[in-house]
C-alpha cells in the first residue's frame, strides 16, 4: 500500500477513527473526573457521535478500496451507521439516571459504548471475511462487559458470563467457517470468494463453510436456533444496555449478513430455504414464548427474537426491495424498540425496578403520557398502523409477494397475530388495572428527548414513509 | 381542486382529539367533544346536498400522491353506497358523545380522545379510494375500540376487549396479504377503481374472494366467526355499543361490495348461494339464540347477527332488489339497533340491571321512554310503515328471485324477531309488575330525547317514503350489478 492509497484508506475510515480516538480520550479523562459530572462524560460521547455522523455523511462518495478492498464506505454502509449512530445516541441519553440508581456511573460505561459503536461500524463497512470479524469481536468484547455493568447484581453477572461464553463459541465457529473458506478458495475477500466460488460445480466444503459462517451471524441477531442466549442476557443486562443490544448489534448482525448473503456465493449454495425456515420457526418461538413472559425485559427479548425472524424473511425474499425491506425495517425498530425501553428506565427509581409487568398496573391513571407513550410504541412493535411499525411489515410482506411467495406471508401474518396478543397484554395492564402504589417513573429531560425523538420516529415513518422508503431502496447494494 | 369536503370531515374529529389532549376539565372535554362530532355532523349536509344521485361515478374525488414509490395514494371519494354510511356515522358520532354524558365518569378525556379518533376512522373507511389508505383505517380502528370496550367496559371487559381485537386483527391480517397479492396481479397498484378494471383470474378470484371473506365475515358477523360480537356487546359501555352496532358490522358488508362484488365478480357469482346459505343460517341460528335471551344486550346483540344476516342476504342474492333492499337496511340496521342499543343504556345507567327478568311495567315508570323503545322494537321487527320492513321486503323479494328455498327459510327469521322482540318488550314496559317501585327511574332528560329524536325521525321517514335512500343508492347498485354480471355475460 502506497502513501497515497493509505491516504485514501484514511479518510475513508475517518468517523471510525474519530469514533475510537474519542473513546479513547473518554477512558482517560473519566479517570479524573469526579462522580458528580460524570454525566459530562455522556455527552461529550454524544459528541463525538455527531463528530462521526457529520463526517460520515459529509465525506460520501463510494469508496471501494481502501485498507487492501478491505473496507468500503457506501450508501449500504452510511445507511447502517446511521442506525447505529442513533442507537447509540438515545442509549447514552437515556442511560444517565438509570447508571445513577444502580451506582455503575463510571466513565468506562461511556467509552465502552463508543468502542461498541466502532465495532458496529467496522461491521457495516467490512468486505473481508477478517475486517468483519474484527468489528464483530470488537463490539462483542464491549457489549460482554456492558451486560455485566452491574457488578453487585448476581442476574447481571450471570448473563455476563453466559453471553461471554456462547458469544465465544458463535465466534468460534464463525471463524472455522472463514478457515475452511480460506482454504478452499485461498481468499476471504467476499467478492474474490465470489469469483471463486460461482465457476465451479458445488463443492461440499464450501456448502459447509458457509453454513458454519451463517451460523455465526445468526446467533448475532438472535435466530433460532442460536436464540438461547437473548431472554437471560436482555433480562440481566442493564436496561439501556438491553435496549441497544437489541437494536444496535442485532442491526450490525443483520448488515454483515446482507453482505454474504448478497454474495454470489451464498446464491449458489441455495441456503434460501434454510432461513426461511429459520426465519419462520424464529418468529415462532419468539411469539409463543413471549406470551407467558412476567418480566417485561425476558418479554420484549422474545419479541426482539420474533422481530430478527421478521425481518429475516426480507432476505429470504431477496432483491432489491427485499434488501431495502430488511433495513427499513431495523430502522422503525430501531425507534420503536429504543422508545419501548426507554419507557422501562423511566420506571426504574431508588426503590422500585419496574422490571414486573405488574408495576406497569394502572399508569395510564397515574402517569398519562407515560402510558400513551408505551401504548404507542407497543402498537408499533405489534405492527398495528398507522404506526411506522405497520409499514415495516407491510414492505416486507410486499416484497416476498412480489416474488411469488404466498405460504410465508400468511403463516407470518397469524403468528403476528399472536405477537400481538402479548403487546395488548402490557396494554390492558396499563390502562385497565389499578394503580399500583409505590412507582415513581421520574422523567428527566434526557429521557424526555430519547422518548421523544423515538416517538417522533414511530409516527412520522409510519405516516409519511415515502423519504425513508427512497432512502432505504437507495442504499442498497448494487451486484 | 374542489373544496375537500372529505378531508375535512375526516379529520374534523382528529383535529378535535388532540385539542382534547390539552384540556383538563371533564365538563369542558364533553363540550368539546359534542361540539366538535356535532360540526362534523353538519358538515355532512353540504356533502349530501351536492351529491348527484344520477350517477354512479366517485364524487367529492380528493387524490394525492402519498407513497408513489409503492403506487399508495392518498385517494378519497363517495358514491351513492359509502355516502350515506359517511352520514351514518357522523350521526351516531354525537349521539355517542350524548350517550356517554353521564355514563362515563373516569378517565372522560381518553374516552372522548376515543371516540374522536374512532369516528375520524370509520369515516375514513366509508371514504377511502385506496386499498392501502382503506387498510390503514379499518385497522387502525382496533386500538380505540379495544380501548372502549376494555377500559370503560363491564366486569368482564378485558375479555370481550381481547376476543374482540384478535378476532378482528386475525382475521385482516389474511385481508392485508390478499390486498399485497391483488397490487401484483392488478398491475401494481392499490386504486381501487383501477383494480375493478382488472381481469383475475378465476382461480386466483377464488383465493381472494376467501381472504377477504375471513376479513369481511369477522366483520359483519356471520356464523360461525360471530362469537366475538356478543361479548364486545355486552361489555362495551353504551357508546361503544353504537358504534359496534351501528358502524362497525356495516364495514363488513360495505367490504362485500366495494371490493368482493366489483373486484372479484366471478367468484361472487360463484360462491352466492353457499354466501346465501351462510346468510340463511346466520338469520336462523341468530334468531333462536336472541329468543333464549334474558340479557337485554345480550338479545340485542343476537338480533344484531340474524339482522345483519338478511344484509348479506340481500347482496349476494346479486339482484337490484335484493342488493338495494341490503344497502338500506345496512343503513336501518345502524339507526335502528344503534337506538336499542342506546335505550338499553339509558335504562341501565338508572337501574344497573340488564335483566329482562327485573322489569315490567315501565310505562307507568317512563312514559316517553318506553314510546321511544316501542318504535325502534317495532321498526327492528321489520313493521310495515317503518324503516327495516322497506329493507326487508327488497331484500327478501331479492333472495326469492335468487334462491326460493333459502328465502323461505330467512322467513323464519322474521317471524323469530317478532317473537322475542314483541316478548321482549312485553316483560320490560307492559305488565303488572311496577319496576318503577325498585328503582329510582325517571323519564328521559331533554338531552336523552335529543339524542333519539333524530334516529325516530329516520326510522318514521325511511318507512314511510324511502325514495330519496333509494334514489341516492340506485345508480351506483345498478352500476355494481353491471360490473358483477357484465362479467358474467361475457363469458
Amino acid at each position: 500500500m502506497n502513501q497515497a492509497q493509505l491516504l485514501q484508506s484514511v479518510v475513508a475510515s475517518l468517523p471510525e477513527i474519530v469514533v475510537i480516538i474519542g473513546a479513547c480520550i473518554l477512558l482517560i479523562v473519566g479517570l479524573f473526573v469526579p462522580p458528580g459530572r460524570r454525566h459530562l462524560l455522556g455527552w461529550a460521547a454524544i459528541a463525538v457521535i455527531l463528530l462521526a455522523a457529520a463526517l460520515t455523511f459529509a465525506i460520501g462518495g463510494e469508496n471501494d478500496g481502501a485498507y487492501s478492498s478491505m473496507f468500503v464506505t457506501d450508501q449500504f454502509s452510511r445507511f447502517f451507521k446511521g442506525i447505529f449512530y442513533i442507537a447509540t445516541a438515545l442509549t447514552l441519553l437515556m442511560s444517565r439516571r438509570f447508571i445513577e440508581i444502580e451506582r455503575i456511573n463510571i466513565g468506562e460505561y461511556h467509552a465502552l459504548l463508543l468502542f461498541a459503536l466502532s465495532g458496529m461500524m467496522i461491521m457495516a463497512s467490512a468486505t473481508d471475511l477478517l475486517s468483519i470479524y474484527v468489528g464483530l469481536e470488537l463490539m462483542a468484547l464491549c457489549t460482554y462487559v456492558l451486560t455485566g455493568f452491574m457488578r453487585r447484581e448476581r442476574r447481571s453477572n450471570e448473563a455476563a458470563l453466559k453471553y461471554v461464553v456462547l458469544g465465544a463459541v458463535a465466534t468460534g465457529v464463525f471463524l472455522y467457517g472463514v478457515s475452511l473458506i480460506y482454504g478452499l478458495t485461498g481468499t476471504t475477500e467476499l467478492s474474490a470468494i465470489a469469483a471463486a466460488a460461482t465457476g465451479q460445480a458445488r463443492d461440499p466444503g464450501i456448502l459447509l463453510a458457509v453454513a458454519f459462517i451463517v451460523a455465526g451471524l445468526v446467533f448475532k441477531i438472535g435466530a433460532v436456533p442460536f436464540h438461547m442466549w437473548v431472554p437471560d442476557i436482555y433480562e440481566g443486562a442493564p436496561t439501556p444496555i438491553t435496549a441497544f443490544m437489541s437494536v444496535g448489534p442485532k442491526a450490525a448482525g443483520f448488515a454483515v449478513i446482507l453482505r454474504v448473503f448478497l454474495n454470489p456465493l451464498v446464491a449458489v449454495s441455495e441456503v434460501g430455504l434454510v432461513v426461511a425456515v429459520i426465519a419462520v420457526v424464529t418468529i415462532a418461538l419468539g411469539s409463543f414464548v413471549a406470551l407467558v413472559q412476567d418480566n417485561i425485559k425476558r418479554l420484549l427479548a422474545y419479541s426482539s427474537i420474533a422481530h430478527s425472524g421478521f425481518a429475516l424473511l426480507g432476505i429470504v425474499a431477496g432483491g432489491p426491495d427485499g434488501i431495502a425491506s430488511v433495513m427499513l425495517y431495523l430502522l422503525i425498530y430501531t425507534f420503536m424498540n429504543i422508545g419501548i425501553f426507554a419507557a422501562i428506565v423511566v420506571m426504574r427509581s431508588e426503590r422500585v425496578q419496574g422490571e414486573a409487568i405488574e408495576d406497569f398496573s394502572g399508569l395510564a391513571r397515574s402517569h398519562r403520557a407515560l402510558g400513551l407513550l408505551m401504548l404507542l410504541f407497543l402498537f408499533a412493535l405489534a405492527g398495528i398502523p398507522p404506526t411506522a411499525g405497520f409499514f415495516a411489515k407491510f414492505y416486507i410482506l410486499v416484497a416476498l409477494i412480489d416474488q411469488g411467495m404466498v405460504a410465508i406471508p400468511v403463516i407470518a401474518v397469524l403468528l403476528s397475530v399472536v405477537a400481538a396478543y402479548f403487546y395488548i397484554r402490557i396494554v390492558m395492564v396499563i390502562y385497565m388495572r389499578e394503580p399500583v402504589a409505590g412507582t415513581a417513573p421520574a422523567f428527566t429531560p434526557d429521557l424526555t428527548l430519547v422518548l421523544a425523538i423515538a416517538a417522533a420516529g414511530t409516527i412520522l415513518i409510519g405516516l409519511f414513509p415515502q423519504w425513508f422508503l427512497d432512502l432505504a431502496q437507495s442504499s442498497i447494494l448494487q451486484r | 381542486m374542489d373544496f375537500p369536503w372529505l378531508s375535512i370531515i375526516i379529520f374534523l374529529p382528529a383535529a378535535g382529539a388532540l385539542v382534547l389532549l390539552f384540556l383538563r376539565d371533564d365538563l369542558a372535554i364533553r363540550r368539546v367533544a359534542l361540539g366538535v362530532t356535532f360540526a362534523d355532523f353538519l358538515l355532512c349536509f353540504p356533502l349530501l346536498l351536492g351529491f348527484d344521485a344520477s350517477t354512479h361515478e366517485m364524487q367529492f374525488t380528493e387524490t394525492h400522491t402519498w407513497i408513489p414509490g409503492l403506487g399508495i395514494r392518498y385517494a378519497l371519494g363517495v358514491d351513492g353506497i359509502s355516502v350515506l354510511f359517511v352520514f351514518l356515522a357522523a350521526l351516531l358520532g354525537w349521539i355517542c358523545v350524548l350517550a356517554s354524558w353521564r355514563a362515563i365518569e373516569t378517565m372522560v378525556k381518553e374516552f372522548m380522545v376515543s371516540l374522536l379518533a374512532m369516528q375520524t376512522l370509520m369515516l375514513g373507511v366509508f371514504s377511502a379510494l385506496d386499498l392501502f389508505l382503506f387498510y390503514v383505517f379499518w385497522e387502525a380502528m382496533l386500538v380505540p375500540m379495544y380501548a372502549i370496550i376494555g377500559i370503560w367496559g363491564g366486569s368482564r371487559r378485558v375479555y370481550a376487549a381481547f376476543k374482540f381485537f384478535l378476532y378482528t386483527l386475525a382475521g385482516s391480517v389474511l385481508f392485508l396479504v390478499g390486498i399485497i397479492v391483488l397490487y401484483f396481479q392488478g398491475g401494481k397498484t392499490f386504486d381501487i377503481l383501477a383494480l375493478m378494471q382488472a381481469d383475475l383470474p378465476f382461480a386466483l378470484q377464488s383465493w381472494l374472494f376467501f381472504a377477504f371473506l375471513v376479513a369481511f365475515a369477522v366483520k359483519v358477523p356471520m356464523v360461525p366467526v360471530h362469537t366475538w360480537l356478543p361479548d364486545a356487546h355486552v361489555e362495551a359501555p353504551t357508546a361503544g355499543s353504537i358504534i359496534l352496532a351501528g358502524v362497525l358490522l356495516k364495514m363488513g358488508a360495505y367490504g362485500f361490495l366495494r371490493f368482493s362484488l366489483p373486484i372479484l365478480p366471478e367468484a361472487s357469482v360463484y360462491y352466492s348461494t353457499f354466501m346465501l346459505l351462510l346468510s340463511a343460517v346466520a338469520i336462523v341460528y341468530g334468531g333462536f339464540l336472541a329468543l333464549a335471551q334474558d340479557d337485554l344486550k345480550k338479545l340485542v346483540a343476537y338480533s344484531s347477527i340474524s339482522h345483519m344476516g338478511f344484509v348479506t342476504l340481500g347482496i349476494f342474492a346479486l339482484n337490484g332488489q335484493g342488493l338495494g333492499g341490503g344497502i338500506l337496511q345496512m343503513f336501518n340496521h345502524g339507526v335502528t339497533t344503534g337506538a336499542l342499543f342506546l335505550f338499553v343504556g339509558l335504562i341501565y345507567e338508572r337501574t344497573h340491571t340488564r335483566s329482562i327478568a327485573d322489569y315490567g311495567g315501565l310505562m307507568k315508570a317512563a312514559p316517553i321512554y318506553t314510546v321511544f323503545l316501542g318504535l325502534f322494537t317495532l321498526s327492528s321487527m321489520a313493521l310495515p310503515g317503518l324503516n327495516s320492513f322497506v329493507g326487508e321486503l327488497l331484500i327478501l323479494s331479492g333472495a326469492f328471485a335468487a334462491r326460493p328455498v333459502i328465502a323461505a327459510i330467512s322467513i323464519l327469521g322474521a317471524l323469530l324477531a317478532a317473537a322475542y322482540l314483541l316478548s321482549m318488550f312485553r316483560r320490560v314496559a307492559l305488565g303488572a309488575a311496577e319496576v318503577g317501585e325498585r328503582f329510582r327511574i325517571w323519564d328521559l332528560t331533554r338531552r336523552e330525547v335529543a339524542a333519539a329524536l333524530p334516529l325516530a325521525i329516520l326510522v318514521i321517514w325511511i318507512g314511510l317514503y324511502p325514495k330519496p335512500f333509494l334514489t341516492i343508492i340506485g345508480a351506483s347498485a345498478e352500476h355494481l350489478l353491471e360490473q358483477v354480471h357484465g362479467v358474467e355475460g361475457t363469458e
